[in-house]
């Protein structure tokens, strides 16, 4: 038989090493593939050169035995190769029928288009995966899982050929537990209608639950593929992290226990699910967990930048929800992800983007004393080692390590009792990093209760008492002291139940 | 949760950080002023060309007296405007609070309400509207240019209902027009007016917290949330402010004319805009701020005195001021461009 899809001699790179290289791999029509690998190991390179994203240094495809022209989206869709992207593309304000116009057309437009028709056949295309819902609701009132079977049906639309290779981008990133088994349940439907379906996931129960091989790829080279039967999850994960999983005792630092200072209890939000921790005094507590775990609310939500249910605590008192500026007297400081959007004021001096928080300290007799404010400013400037050392350059002026030292500078001025980081390294380079992870061991030093989200998991280990793992909105596990390893900590955001194992 | 205010300060240190550490390039033009109060300069040069242009008109002490007097009531609008542009809200209404107030003075003389009471419930009038558009802007999350614009054709008609469409004049009191027409110094009062107001609004805007974080929401209004600001609040405060001041130019142009009608306040709007923006690319570069915007005030009115008094149309004061708004702000992009790209 004809393989649906053959990838032969695939390199590419930008600028420097290789993010893919020499990976060939064959499917073969009606088979579940799985695509796996750690950030960076070239998958979404891969599958960018398939969708004509990017154009590969070398290396050929063919789909159904015919060759594809490759850095052409339109000639691999000509051919029957088909995408759905973790974001899905659809346009929430539109209902079914419109979304599955987009891109493809209304199939009976002549003069005018034909809704009884339209629906009609969107209907039987949903039904084909198994799916039943009212089709004129606007794509945002429909579940997760009926979005993506919307994305589907739309991609498995016949066009110039029909479909023969579906290739699904993360599809269960954003779904609770029971619609990803709906979601399998299609997958196979699709499958067995001799479509060769290709998902690239960072779940290792649906690759199990799913999959009838797998494919590893690690810095850009295929590591093995074979199929998912006789194949153990230690085996896998081992494979994709290239170590054979060691419980190496590190050298951490001793938790000190002292009094409880924040509180979580029972957080929740679109994606946390009954979230309860503590945090003493003095500790630093780590937050991991992969893209959709919850991992990137957490901050905000104990910090009140989105909604929550549940509770939060500092030294007993109650943390009301999104009120920041309450959350702040209490003792809470946030220094958020993504700098640009949540943090920085670019255009205002590194003075204004400390003192933006209480300027009320150096407002006495009715006058912001701008003296004792620059005076301030350049203690912290001088504390944190800030370049160049001049409140009253722009903030744009700096580089992200300075400027994130700068964010971080705005609340250790006020000695909070809580320091809530969410990647608090995020896009700088490697001298500001062990600056920045020096002021977060003083500040807890010093007796601030600290938690850490990141992805980052080498920070994790270097800073953390103890790490939280989160996995589809729930605390997954936990490690402290010896447990604590960059490839634990990975293993344990992916699916091994570090507990059991243990 | 205090900061140690022992910390000496060390000014001498941190200038010599500065001076080290400043960009060189641009050294001679900031010595000079040139980046940051090229305003005065064009200023200065357009009073000089039209002196030696058309010497007998524009080189009198009246000159000076009817431009000073003719702007200070669209500065104290444009500065009024300041407040709600610094946190990044648009107030298009103001000119139409203006013109209410304005109206509801003179109707309350005209009526024999007392000009006193016409003056409070005219600032009361103008703190309404600054708590409607609030409401509108940061409660239902309209857009504050969509929601002012509506608020502005609302208060038109308040106008017109007030006026019955036409120009009211009569029972107006001696001694409210004195607020408006008297001198000091031979300035007229609204100068003074106009200067007070200027302090204060300076203050509030450099010397308070309220300054800082209304310049912090317009800068970045996610990150300022995120720093404990209360957004919302602030935004709330920054349209009663304009609100409030727009009324009070009412009131001083009211008793200017010693007469109202409906059509009153349309002309104050695009002048305050041009000025304030223009102004922001004054004195404290890609924001706006009040000095700046004084300048800005008196270099677009002196442009257009000059002009008509060289016997340039009428048309030529709409002219300037649009051309006025679309240069400084396509200067403030244009500077804001340079800025991210070092």
């Amino acid at each position: 038989m004809t393989p649906a899809l053959t990838v032969t001699n695939m390199s590419k790179s930008f600028a420097g090493p290789r993010v893919l290289d020499s990976v060939s791999l064959s499917i073969e029509p009606g088979e579940i593939r799985a695509l796996v690998g750690e950030n960076g190991s070239g998958k979404s390179t891969l599958i960018k050169i398939l969708a004509g994203f990017h154009l590969p240094d070398e290396g050929s495809a063919e789909i159904a035995g015919q060759s594809l022209h490759l850095g052409d989206g339109a000639a691999s869709e000509a051919l029957g190769l088909r995408f759905v992207h973790q974001d899905l593309g659809l346009v929430n304000s539109l209902d079914a029928v419109d979304n599955m116009a987009l891109g493809v057309g209304y199939s009976s437009f002549r003069g005018g288009i034909r809704w009884r028709q339209e629906r009609k056949r969107v209907r039987a295309a949903l039904a084909e995966l198994g799916y039943h819902f009212d089709i004129r609701q606007t794509v945002d009132r429909l579940a997760m899982s009926e979005r993506t079977a919307l994305a589907v049906a739309r991609a498995l639309t016949p066009r110039q050929a029909p479909a023969k290779v579906l290739i699904l981008d993360e599809p269960t990133a954003n779904l609770p537990n029971a619609e990803a088994e709906r979601l399998y349940a299609l997958a196979r439907r699709v499958a067995d209608s001799g479509v060769a379906v290709v998902f690239v996931s960072h779940h290792f129960d649906e690759v199990f639950e799913l999959a009838q091989s797998v494919t590893v790829l690690r810095d850009g080279k295929q590591v093995i593929t074979r199929p998912v039967a006789g194949l153990t999850e230690d085996q896998l994960i081992e494979l994709v992290i290239g170590r054979k999983l060691e419980e190496v005792e590190h050298d951490v630092k001793a938790a000190e226990r002292k009094a409880v200072v924040l509180e979580a209890n029972g957080l929740g939000s679109d994606v946390l699910n009954d979230v309860s921790f503590v945090v003493h005094a003095g500790e630093i507590v780590g937050v991991a967990g992969i893209t959709g775990s919850g991992r990137d609310e957490v901050a905000r939500a104990l910090f009140g930048g989105v909604d929550r249910t549940g509770e939060a605590k500092i030294n007993g008192a109650v943390v009301p929800k999104l009120r920041p500026d309450l959350a702040m007297g209490m003792g809470m400081g946030l220094v958020p992800a993504e700098r640009h959007a949540n943090a920085a004021f670019m255009a205002s001096t590194l003075r204004e983007n400390i003192t933006v928080v209480r300027p009320g300290l150096h407002f006495r007799g009715g006058i912001l004393r701008k003296s004792a404010e620059r005076s301030d400013v350049a203690k912290w400037l001088e504390r944190l080692d800030v370049r160049p050392r001049n409140g009253e350059f722009a903030m744009s002026d700096l580089s992200g390590g300075n400027q994130q030292k700068v964010v971080l500078a705005r609340w250790l001025r006020l000695e909070p009792k809580v320091l809530v980081l969410d990647e608090p390294t995020q896009g700088v380079d490697v001298g500001a990093k062990s600056d920045i992870h020096k002021l977060v061991d003083e500040a807890a030093a010093q007796g601030t209760a600290v938690l850490v989200a990141s992805t980052d998991h080498e920070e994790l280990v270097r800073l953390c008492h103890r790490v939280l793992v989160l996995r589809r909105g729930r605390i997954a596990d936990e490690m402290s002291g010896g447990r604590m390893d960059h490839d634990l900590i990975t293993a344990a955001t992916i699916g091994r139940d570090q507990t059991e194992a243990a | 949760m205090t900061v140690d205010k022992q910390t000496t300060t060390e000014p001498d240190v941190e200038r010599e950080a500065g001076s080290h550490a400043a960009p060189s390039r641009r050294k001679l033009a900031s010595v000079l002023g040139l980046d940051r109060f090229s305003g005065l300069y064009v200023w200065a040069a357009l009073i000089l060309i039209f002196s030696l242009w058309v010497p007998s008109l524009f080189d009198t002490a009246t000159n000076v007296r009817i431009i000073a007097g003719s702007q200070a009531i669209t500065a104290i609008v444009a500065m009024g405007l300041i407040v709600p542009v610094a946190c990044g809200a648009f107030d298009l209404s103001i000119a139409g609070t203006l013109g209410v107030s304005t109206c509801v003075v003179i109707w309350f003389q005209a009526n024999h309400h007392g000009w006193f009471l016409g003056i409070i419930v005219a600032l009361l009038i103008g703190l309404l509207v600054g708590a409607v558009n609030s409401l509108i802007v940061v409660r239902l999350h309209v857009d504050s240019f969509i929601g002012t614009l509506g608020m502005s054709s609302i208060l038109l008609a308040g106008t017109e209902w007030i006026t019955g469409g036409s120009q009211i004049a009569n029972g107006v009191s001696p001694t409210f027009t004195k607020i408006g027409q008297n001198q000091l110094f031979g300035l007229p009062l609204p100068v003074f007016y106009m200067i007070a107001l200027a302090i204060v609004l300076w203050w509030l805007l450099e010397y308070t917290p309220a300054g800082r974080y209304l310049y912090g929401i317009g800068g970045n209004p996610q990150a300022a949330r995120l720093a404990g600001i209360r957004t919302g609040r602030i935004t709330t405060s920054a349209f009663l402010l304009s609100g409030l001041v727009a009324a009070f130019a009412g009131v001083i142009l009211a008793s200017q004319l010693g007469s109202a009608s409906p059509d009153v306040g349309g002309p104050y709007l695009l002048p305050a805009f041009s000025a304030v923006f223009l102004g922001a690319t004054q004195v404290f570069p890609g924001r706006v701020n009040v000095p700046g915007t004084l300048i800005a005030i008196f270099l677009l009115a002196t442009g257009v005195k000059g002009l008509q008094l060289a016997g340039a149309p009428s048309y030529i004061n709409d002219l300037f001021n649009g051309a006025a708004l679309i240069i400084a702000v396509a200067l403030a992009a244009r500077a804001h461009a340079a800025r991210r790209k070092a």
